[in-house]
Formats: structure tokens, sequence, C-alpha cells
């Protein structure tokens, strides 16, 4: 799990583009969205494509996603369940 | 002044536009699963088609614009110097990106094509090409008016739409999850998502009552505003639309209550039409009819509001609102008065036509009939609006030129600025460039900041458009990728994006253009001119933002294709410099 949350990290800083970011900065039980990162309904998106490409995982709209997306925890405990590759 | 609407003609997926008419009378819908897109689309049927032939080879796009202009030009003469061509397209002709972005196609700069076409039907003046989003179309009509209201020498103007269908706008919107697997249901309580479309559409404006259609209909006022909120996603609160429709109606001097009927965007995406419904509910039309068309011809982007108005310019001349095909119960959380049926009424004589986009732009335009005291009216010369009277050049700043490689320089400024906005670093380097730039002038101009930010406007131009952009997601779009395409750099292959992502971080709510060139005619600063001239906004931002390149072919071979594995692709950079010229003009 720790591995994943670290990987997870690093794909969300490449994918999104969020260059002054190092995994560390990230804190795994934040928010991802509104505050804490600020991430907005692009990034929503974007972070179903590294579910996609790098999990196997296909997930149909950011809306049936919310739960799911709250934070890098929450995301990760998701991957742990349904990964694919 | 008056500006009368004279011919008109438009292609769709339905035909031409006695058979679209006449499809839409019969609630006929254009849009086919297309096993090419994988998607429903509706896609220009060949017999609507003229295939142009002539000693330049002319793409499709083009072949659609001469086919529909000429139907419209009020004579077969040469075409006199007063008379101005205004061109609409969101991405033109970027299809000949497709498996080919290692050497740029000339035909791939919107302005080239637009030369082309120009000289072909032997236009006297240059043609303004204009690229933003899916407003492009009501937006053209806007600067339209705009420009025969503000100078003399401009007697008829030509406006005309086109896009057509690629890979690359679908599988840019399937990106963002907006395509339905159905033909689209605009305003249905089942409604998810849109459908896309391809169409041309050309108008004439006429300043001369004896080209005019009867019965007569004038483009009586029109408004862009921004809504400052988010590039892709429209306002939750909708009031960018609110204030566009608003300020349009002031500028027709109509009030709401007299308008008949209302032709929206009506995409059928969840939020657009919701976004919509508030804006109606804002404007106190919700007892007035209102309709969408996409469910007929899709979502045919910059033609969209070009040929949606040649509609709207039908059901006023025949008293109906046809049906908004796809629609069964209303699913928006402010009422709305869905036409499900073709109305008849006793006299559709003022209608209001909207579009919203990419980049947090909306645009309005009132369409009037048989306008009391036309025959007087049409003789008033314009309303003096003087020569180089007091208009004043706030600030002034050039973005520096550097040797270093772009990624690195405008990082470097961005950190001099000192600012914490994490979406910088998501930009493209058009937006990038532009944002850095604006940020600089804005701080040397304290006026904007005590501004009405609904009178602030930024108009620009460029000749590259997005092609930076656009080249990276044909690179995604071509490798046919299980996942898709990426939605963030999608996104900006809208050159208006750039001025958007300007307009959320300083709340800039005005009229917001983006035109495309050749070469920095001055066009923008000129249209920021009569915008201030039109007392439509008190300051404005305009300039030029383009990619210096060495030479028509503005990517060299080897850098591609060293940087064509997609992980290196999307942190793909060059360091070609850019070039951004910005004024802050005030009254």
């Amino acid at each position: 799990m720790e591995q994943l949350i670290t990987d997870l990290k690093k794909y969300i800083i490449e994918e999104l583009n969020l260059e002054d970011l190092t995994p560390e900065d990230i804190d795994a039980e934040a928010p991802l969205f509104g505050s804490g990162l600020g991430l907005d309904s692009i990034d929503a998106l974007e972070i179903i494509l590294i579910l996609e490409k790098y999990y196997g995982i296909k997930l149909a709209n950011s809306v049936e996603a919310k739960p799911i997306f709250y934070s890098v925890k929450t995301l990760a405990e998701y991957i742990d369940k349904n990964r694919t590759k | 002044m008056l500006c009368f609407i004279g011919n008109t003609s438009l292609v769709t997926a339905l035909g031409n536009e006695c058979d679209t008419i006449h499809a839409i009378e019969n609630n006929q819908s254009g849009l086919y699963y297309s096993e090419k897109y994988n998607a429903v689309v509706g896609e220009i049927p060949a017999r609507a088609f003229d295939n142009i032939t002539s000693k330049v080879n002319f793409t499709k796009f083009e072949s659609l614009i001469i086919q529909n202009i000429k139907n419209v030009l009020p004579t077969e003469n040469d075409i006199d110097d007063d008379t101005l061509l205004v061109i609409s397209t969101t991405k033109g002709n970027v299809h000949l990106l497709e498996n080919n972005t290692a050497v740029i196609d000339n035909n791939c700069f919107l302005y080239t094509s637009a030369i082309k076409i120009a000289d072909y039907l032997k236009f006297k003046r240059k043609p303004i090409v204009i690229s933003n989003a899916c407003i492009s179309g009501v937006s053209a009509f806007v600067v339209a008016k705009n420009l025969m209201s503000s100078d003399d020498t401009i007697k008829n103007v030509v406006v005309v739409g086109c896009d057509i269908l690629s890979e690359f706008i679908v599988e840019g919107f399937r990106s963002f999850k907006s395509l339905s697997n159905k033909p689209c249901k605009p305003y249905d309580a089942n409604r998810d998502g849109l459908s896309l479309g391809e169409a041309c559409g050309a108008v004439l404006l006429t300043k001369d009552i004896n080209l005019a259609s009867k019965p007569l209909i004038v483009l009586k006022g029109g408004a862009v505003t921004n809504d400052a909120n988010h590039i892709s996603g429209p306002s939750r609160t909708g009031d960018g639309l609110y204030y566009a429709m608003k300020e349009a109606l002031n500028d027709a001097e109509v009030l709401g209550a007299d308008v008949k009927y209302v032709n929206m965007h009506g995409t059928a995406t969840l939020y657009n039409d919701e976004m919509e419904s508030k804006a109606i509910q804002w404007s106190c039309l919700s007892n007035v009819p209102v309709n969408s068309f996409k469910g007929y011809i899709g979502h045919t982007l910059g033609a969209s509001g070009v040929v949606e108005t040649i509609l709207c310019i039908y059901q006023m001349r025949n008293n109906i609102v046809f049906a908004t095909k796809g629609f069964e119960k209303r699913g928006t959380p402010c009422k709305l008065d869905v036409s499900d049926a073709n109305r008849s009424y006793t006299d559709v004589n003022i209608c209001l036509k909207t579009a919203s986009g990419f980049g947090g732009c909306n645009a309005a335009i009132v369409l009037v009939k048989n306008p009391v005291n036309a025959y007087n009216n049409a003789e008033k010369p314009n309303a003096s609006i003087g020569g180089e009277d007091n208009i004043k050049v706030l600030a002034q700043y050039s973005l520096p030129n550097s040797s270093e490689c772009f990624s690195d320089f405008i990082r470097k400024e961005y950190k001099q600025l000192n600012l914490s906005y994490m979406k910088f670093y998501k930009m493209s380097d058009l937006s990038k460039a532009l944002f850095i730039a604006t940020e600089n002038i804005i701080r040397q101009c304290p006026e904007i900041v005590n501004a009405n930010p609904r009178r602030v406007a930024i108009i620009m131009s460029n000749k590259v458009s997005s092609l930076e952009a656009d080249i990276q997601h044909q690179q995604i779009v071509d490798k046919h990728l299980e996942e898709g395409a990426s939605p963030a750099i999608f996104v900006y292959t809208l050159p208006n994006v750039a001025v958007g992502e300007v307009c959320i971080k300083n709340k800039i709510k005005g009229d917001n253009t983006f035109f495309i060139e050749n070469f920095n005619t001055g066009l923008s600063e000129y249209y920021a001119k009569q915008l201030l001239r039109l007392n439509k906004a008190d300051i404005v931002i305009c300039g030029w933002c383009d990619k210096e390149i060495a030479s028509e072919m503005p990517m060299d071979e080897s850098r591609i294709n060293a940087n064509s594995d997609l992980e290196k692709m999307r942190g793909f950079k060059n360091d070609n410099y850019w070039n951004v010229n910005l004024k802050i003009l005030s009254k």
C-alpha cells in the first residue's frame, strides 16, 4: 500500500503537471479537490486516465468517481481492490 | 445605422438550406452512428457539397466556405472594397495534421486558408478570422456589427462560419467524456452529452436596405462576455451568459419583456443546459419559448452560431418556433419553456440567439423583424464616434527576448512574479506566455484593478492560433491509445482559452475576442479602440501573442521525432521564442 501511494503521488504530479510539488508535499489523506491541491474537473478526467493507463481500471465518468477521488488514500484503496494490472 | 440581414446560405448534415429546413420542419435528425468516428455525429452528405475545381487546391473546409459565400454575395460582379469577409471557425483545416505533424501543412494556418478563399472570390479587403471556440459564430456577428457601426467605409459584411468533423475534434470531446452514445437530448431529463456535427453557414449583413431580404430583419445588438470561472466547465451560476444576454439587449435597445423567442446553445451536456436554464431565469425569460437545434444537426462548433442564426431568421419570417429534437421531459434546475413541438405564434419579431464555449466565453445577439422606421433609420449615418479621440494608452508591455529554452525562461518569469498559482504549470505555452505578459502589464496599471470587471475587455490576435497544443493532441490521437486523448491538452487547442486563463486569474468579465492574422496588422488594437468608442468597455487589454517561427514550417522534424514518445511529449516544450506585445487602452 505504501508503495502504491508513493507511485500514485508520482503519477499525479507528472500527469497533472504539478511541477512545484514532490510526493512528500502531498498529504495522502487530504482532499484532492477544492482546497488542498486545488485540482479541478480536467484533473479529475486526467486521474481517470491514470487509473486506466497504469492500473487497467475503467471509470465511466467523474460523477461515479467522486467518493473514490476524495484523497490519494481513497484512490489507492480503490486501486488495490480493482486493479487489473 | 441599421444592419440588415441579406442573403443566407447553409449546409448541414441535413443538406442545403432548403433541405435542412424541410427536415427540421418534419422533425428529422441528421445524426447517425458513424463507424469511422465510433460516435453519433452529423456529417455533411456528399450531395450537399460542391467540390470547387480551380487551379488552387481547396480543402473541404475551404470549398464549403466558398460555396456558401457565393450563394450570399449580392452580385456576380466584382466585390467592391466596401465589403468585408469575416470568417468564424474553431479548428479550420486541423484534419491536415492527421498522421502528419512532422511537417506542418501551410493550410493549417487559419489565415493562409482565409487569404486563399478571399483571393479566389476577389474580395478587395483583407478578411478577418475569429477563433473563439464554440461562440465563434455568434462572436463573428458581434464583431461584424461593431465594425459596421464604427467604420463608414464598410457597407456589407459576409459572415461565414465553418467547421468540419475530424478525429481531432471527436477524440477531444470524447476525452472530456462529453459525447452521448445516442443522438443528443437538449434540456431533457435523460440528456447525457452532446453530438458533434459539421456545417457551414454564410450571412450577408448590409447597410443597404435594397440588399436586405424581406421581411426585413435587423441585427440590432450583440455582446460577448467571460464568466471568469473555469476554462472548460460552464459557470455554475449562469452569470456570464446572463450578462451577455443583458448587454446584447441593451445594445439593441430592446427590453427583455419584448423578446419572443430564444435560440440557445443547448449542447445537451449536463452542465451547459443547467447553466443556460439559470441564465434564462436571471433574465426573466422562463416563459419565453426556447429551442436548440443540436438534436438535428449536432454541435457544429464555429459554424453553429451562424447556421443557427440562419434558422432563427427563417423562424422569425414564418412566425414559428421549431421543436427541440430529442427533448421529452425537462431536466434543468430552472424553468425553461422548451419548444417540444413546432409551434406557431402571431409574431416572432424579436429573437435572442446565444452561445457559450470553452475559455468561459458567452455571446448573444438580438435580431429584430420589421423594426419601426427601418426605412428612415437606414439612411442615417453612424453616430459620430470621432477619430483619434481621447483614447489613452495606460500601459505597454513586451515579453523580454531570451535565448533560453522557453520552458526555463517562462518558469523564471513566473517565479519572479512571486505568485502561487498551480494552474500555471498546466497551461499550454501560448497560455503561459499570455498569462505572464498580462500579469506584468496589469501590475503597471492600477486603473484595471479598480475598474468594473464587466467593463474590462481583452482582445488578442496571433498567427499560430493554438498550433503547439494542436500538434500535441493530434500526436496522441494518432496513437489510438486505449485510454484515449488527454483533456488537459485538448482544452488548450482553442486559442481563446489563453484569454480565458487571464480572465479567470484577473476576474475580467467583459468582451473577449481572439483574431487570427498572418502578422500583427494591429487588428486587435483597432478593434479595442472601436469597443471603447462604442462605449462597450472602459478598459481594454489588447495585443499580439505569437510564436516566432523561423520559416513557414514551424517545427523541425528532428525535434518532433526526438519527442514523439508520449511521455516526453506531454512535457514537450521547444525553445522557440514567444512574441507578446500588449497595451492597455482606455478612454
